[in-house]
C-alpha cells in the first residue's frame, strides 16, 4: 500500500510530492523521488500521533516524509509491527486523547484528587513540617499581635489586683507540668466590643477578657476555656494554619499558573478550605481541652456549660444560621450539648465528682441542632489565627 | 509573557532568496480546535498529576508539537522537536538547585544575596539558551530554525540597557522593548537565511508614548468624576461616614456603569498597546526575499481577552484549552508573509545538528520561565 505525502530532504526547504511503502520484510521504501529513499522500519523515526498533526518519518539521511494520513500510517505499522519487532503501546496516550468519554473520566479524576489533597494531604503535610520546626518559629509568628490587639481592640483589665494575680497562678499550674518549649502566660484584658473571649497566640500568651471571667459560674469553666486555648498552642495550630494556607496557594498557582490573572478570583476556594481547616484546630482543641479535664478530674459538663453560655450570648445578635462549611468554628450543637450541660450544672457543687456524664461529641438529641447554641463561638480576633 | 506567546505560536517563519517579481501574500493558518485540544490537554494534566509531575514534560511536547503541527504557512506545518527525557532533566537538574539554593538559605540566609549577582549575570544567560532551544527545537519544511544571539548580546540588552533605562527614568523605555524583541528577532534564522528586524525605534516610541499619553487622559477622567461623584453625594448626603455610605449606595446602578465604563477603557488601552507591540515586532522581520505581516486589531483582541478570562473563571478553568486555541488562531490567522514567491530555496545551516550540546543546554533551560 502506497501512501501518498511529501518528501524534505532536509538539505533544502523544497517539497517532493512521494508516496511511502511498508513492505512485508520490514523495509520503508519512499517512491516519486530521483534517488529511492529506503530504510528498515526500525531505523526510521516515526513521530506520535496527536490529534490530526501530519506525521513524520525520519530516515536516516535527514530526509523526512510527511503525510496527513494517519490512520494509513498506524495502520501500515501495525500490519509489520511484529514481522519487524516494533514495540507496542506508542499510540496509547493517542487512544486515551481521542475520547470523550476519556476526557470527561480525566475531568473527574483531576477533581477528585486536587480536592482529595487539598482536603487531606495539606494539612498532613503542614503537621509533619510543623514538627520538624523549632518552637522558636511559633514566638516569631505572634511577635507584635497583642500590641496591635492592645493598640486597637483591647483596655486593661478592670479586675481587682487580687483576682487577676489568682488567675494568673492557676494558670500556671495549669500549664507548669507542659514541657513543650512553649512560654506559657495568662493575660487578662478589658474585651471592649469583643466581649467575652479568649484567644491565645502562638508564643503561648494566653489572652482571656473581663468579660468572660465575668460570664463564668466557677474557675472550672475559667480552667476548661484556658485548657482549650493551651490545646491551640501544643498543637501549633498558628503555624500549621500559615502552612497550610501557603500549601494550598501553591497548589492553585500550579494548576492556574498559565491564567495568572485567575487565580486572584480563584481565591475563594481556599478561603473555604481554610475554614474548613480551622475548624478542624477548634475539634483539636476542644478534645485536648476535655481530655485534661478528664486527666485532672474536672467534669467535662463545666466546658459545655461555658461553651453554651458563650453562643447565647452570641446567638442573641445574630439569627444567621451558618452553613457548616463556610465557618470557622464548628457548630457548638457539635461541640457541645447544651441541654445535658445546663442539666449538669443543677446538681452540681461538686465540679471534681469524675463521674459527670460524659457529653458525647454529636449531640444525642437531634432538636439539638435548631437551638440558639448552635451558634460559634464569638467572633475572634483575626491577627491571631488561634482562638 | 507576550513576547513568548508569540514566538511559541510563530517562531518558524519562512522566506526566499530568489528575486522573483511577483508577490504573494501567504497566510498563516491554525487548523488546532479546542475540543481536541481539551482531550489532548486533560488527560495530560492527569497523567502529569498521577505521575506526580514527572509526565508534564511528555505533556509539553505533545503541547507543542500540537500547536506547532497545527500551524500551517503555504500548506505546509511547522514541528516542535523537543525531547521529553531531555526536558525532564533540565527541570530535575533546575528543581534540585532550587531545593539546595531553599536548604542553604535555611541554613545560612546570607545566601539570599548570591541570588543577586546571580540573576543579573545568570537571567541573559538564560533568556539566551531558551531562545537558541525554542529556535532549534522547531522546523518548517524540514529545515530547523537558528539563533545566533551571543551571551554579550543578551547581557547588554537585558541587564545594560535596564540600567540605562533607570538612570533616564523611563525616557529610554521604548527603545528598551525595541532592543529586547530585536535581540530575538534580529538573531533568529531560518536554516542558512538569518532574518533582520526592520521596525524603526520610533515605532516603538510612538505606540509607548500613546498609550502612555491614553493611559493619563484616562486616569485624571476617573479622578475627576469620582471627585464629582463624591462632591455631590456629599451635597445630597452630608458629610460624615454614614453619609458616605449612604451617598455609595445611592449612586447604585449608576456608579457600577461607571465602574465597567472605566474597565472597558482600560482593557481597550491594553488592546492598544497588545496590538500595536505585536504588529511592530513582528511585522518587522524580513527573511530574504520575504517580510512578516501582522495586522492583528485592538477589538477582537480584547473580546478575546476578556471571554476567554470569563471562560476560564466560571468553567473553573476548563475552558482553557478553548481560550489557548482562540487566542492562537486570532494571532496567526491575521499574520502573514509577503513572499516573493519562492519558500524552496532555503538551505539548512549544517551547525545546528552537529552541536548537541547547545540542545541539552537548551533543553536544560527551557523550564517556562514565561520571558
Amino acid at each position: 500500500m502506497n501512501i501518498p505525502g511529501r518528501y524534505f530532504d532536509g538539505h533544502s526547504s523544497a517539497p517532493l510530492e512521494a508516496t511511502l511503502e511498508f513492505d512485508a520484510d520490514g523495509m520503508v521504501r519512499v517512491h516519486g523521488l530521483p534517488e529511492p529513499v529506503a530504510a528498515r522500519v526500525l531505523e526510521v523515526e516515526i513521530s506520535d500521533r496527536i490529534g490530526n498533526v501530519a506525521r513524520r518519518i525520519s530516515f536516516p539521511n535527514g530526509g523526512v516524509f510527511e503525510t496527513q494520513d494517519n490512520d494509513a500510517i498506524d495502520a501500515a505499522l501495525d500490519a509489520v509491527r511484529d514481522v519487524v519487532g516494533l514495540r507496542h503501546g506508542s499510540g496509547l496516550v493517542h487512544w486515551l486523547e481521542s475520547r470523550w468519554q476519556v476526557a470527561l473520566a480525566s475531568v473527574a479524576g483531576v477533581v477528585v484528587i486536587t480536592v482529595a489533597f487539598l482536603v487531606w494531604g495539606v494539612p498532613a503535610i503542614a503537621n509533619w513540617a510543623a514538627g520538624v520546626m523549632p518552637a522558636s518559629m511559633d514566638r516569631a509568628i505572634g511577635s507584635g499581635s497583642l500590641d496591635v490587639l492592645d493598640r486597637v481592640a483591647f483596655e486593661d483589665s478592670n479586675l481587682p489586683k487580687a483576682r487577676q494575680r489568682e488567675l494568673k497562678a492557676m494558670f500556671t499550674r495549669m500549664t507548669s507540668s507542659l514541657d513543650d518549649g512553649h512560654d506559657y502566660e495568662l493575660e487578662l484584658r478589658d474585651g471592649g466590643g469583643l466581649g467575652a473571649n479568649a484567644f491565645a497566640l502562638p508564643s503561648g500568651i494566653v489572652v482571656m477578657t473581663d468579660q468572660l471571667v465575668e460570664l463564668s459560674k466557677s474557675d472550672d469553666e475559667l480552667r476548661a476555656v484556658l485548657a482549650h486555648e493551651v490545646g491551640h498552642v501544643r498543637g501549633r495550630h498558628a503555624l500549621r494554619h500559615l502552612l497550610q494556607a501557603a500549601g494550598v496557594t501553591a497548589i492553585a498557582t500550579a494548576l492556574l499558573g498559565d491564567v495568572s490573572s485567575i487565580s486572584g478570583i480563584l481565591s475563594a476556594a481556599p478561603a473555604l478550605l481554610d475554614a474548613k481547616n480551622s475548624r478542624d484546630f477548634e475539634t483539636e482543641a476542644d478534645n485536648f481541652a476535655r481530655q485534661w479535664l478528664k486527666d485532672n478530674h474536672v467534669a467535662e459538663s463545666n466546658f459545655d456549660a461555658i461553651l453554651c453560655r458563650l453562643s447565647h450570648e452570641e446567638g442573641s445578635d445574630a439569627g444567621k444560621k451558618d452553613f457548616d462549611f463556610f465557618s470557622t468554628h464548628p457548630a457548638t450543637g457539635k461541640r457541645a450539648s447544651c441541654k445535658a450541660a445546663a442539666e449538669a450544672q443543677e446538681p452540681a457543687g461538686n465540679p471534681s465528682e469524675p463521674t459527670q456524664p460524659a457529653q458525647p461529641a454529636e449531640p444525642s438529641n437531634p432538636t439539638e441542632l435548631s437551638d440558639p447554641g448552635e451558634q460559634q463561638l464569638p467572633a475572634e480576633p483575626e491577627p491571631a489565627p488561634i482562638s | 509573557m507576550n513576547e513568548s506567546i508569540a514566538l511559541e505560536g510563530a517562531s518558524g517563519i519562512s522566506a526566499s532568496e530568489s528575486r522573483g517579481a511577483s508577490r504573494v501574500n501567504l497566510p498563516f493558518e491554525f487548523r488546532g480546535s479546542g475540543g481536541e485540544y481539551f482531550r489532548i490537554w486533560i488527560v495530560n494534566l492527569l497523567l502529569t498529576i498521577v505521575t506526580l509531575g514527572i509526565y508534564s514534560a511528555w505533556a509539553k511536547v505533545r503541547r507543542l508539537r500540537y500547536f506547532y503541527g497545527n500551524t500551517y504557512l503555504d500548506g505546509h506545518s511547522f514541528e516542535f522537536h523537543g525531547r521529553p527525557l531531555a526536558i525532564l532533566k533540565g527541570r530535575l537538574i533546575v528543581f534540585g538547585a532550587y531545593l539546595l539554593f531553599v536548604f542553604a538559605a535555611q541554613i545560612n540566609p546570607l545566601v539570599v544575596f548570591i541570588l543577586i549577582p546571580l540573576a543579573l549575570f545568570g537571567v541573559p544567560w538564560i533568556i539566551m539558551k531558551s531562545r537558541l532551544f525554542q529556535t532549534r527545537m522547531s522546523s518548517y519544511r524540514n529545515i530547523r530554525f537558528n539563533f545566533h544571539g551571543t551571551y554579550g548580546g543578551a547581557l547588554g540588552v537585558f541587564v545594560g540597557w535596564y540600567l540605562l533605562v533607570v538612570i533616564t527614568i523611563g525616557i529610554l523605555y521604548p527603545a528598551w522593548v525595541k532592543k529586547r524583541v530585536e535581540y530575538s528577532l534580529d538573531n533568529a534564522a531560518y536554516g542558512t537565511q538569518k532574518w533582520s528586524f526592520l521596525t524603526s525605534t520610533g515605532r516603538f516610541y510612538t505606540f509607548c508614548l500613546i498609550t502612555f499619553g491614553l493611559g493619563i487622559v484616562a486616569y485624571a477622567a476617573f479622578i475627576f468624576l469620582v471627585i464629582g461623584v463624591a462632591k455631590g453625594a456629599q451635597a445630597a448626603h452630608g458629610y460624615g461616614p454614614a453619609a458616605d455610605i449612604a451617598a455609595l449606595a445611592g449612586l447604585g446602578l449608576g456608579f457600577w456603569v461607571m465602574m465597567l465604563g472605566f474597565a472597558a477603557v482600560a482593557l481597550a488601552i491594553w488592546g492598544y498597546y497588545q496590538a500595536s507591540f505585536l504588529n511592530a515586532s513582528f511585522g518587522g522581520v524580513q527573511i530574504g526575499g520575504n517580510y512578516l505581516r501582522s495586522n492583528l486589531e485592538i477589538a477582537p483582541l480584547v473580546w478575546i481577552y476578556v471571554t476567554n478570562l470569563l471562560g476560564i473563571v466560571f468553567t473553573l478553568g476548563l475552558f482553557y484549552p478553548w481560550a489557548k486555541v482562540r487566542q492562537t488562531r486570532y494571532q496567526l490567522e491575521n499574520m502573514a508573509v509577503d513572499s516573493d514567491g519562492n519558500l524552496s530555496g532555503f538551505m539548512a545551516d549544517a551547525t545546528p545538528k552537529t552541536s548537541a550540546l547547545g540542545e541539552e543546554a537548551g533543553d536544560f533551560f527551557d523550564v517556562d520561565f514565561g520571558l
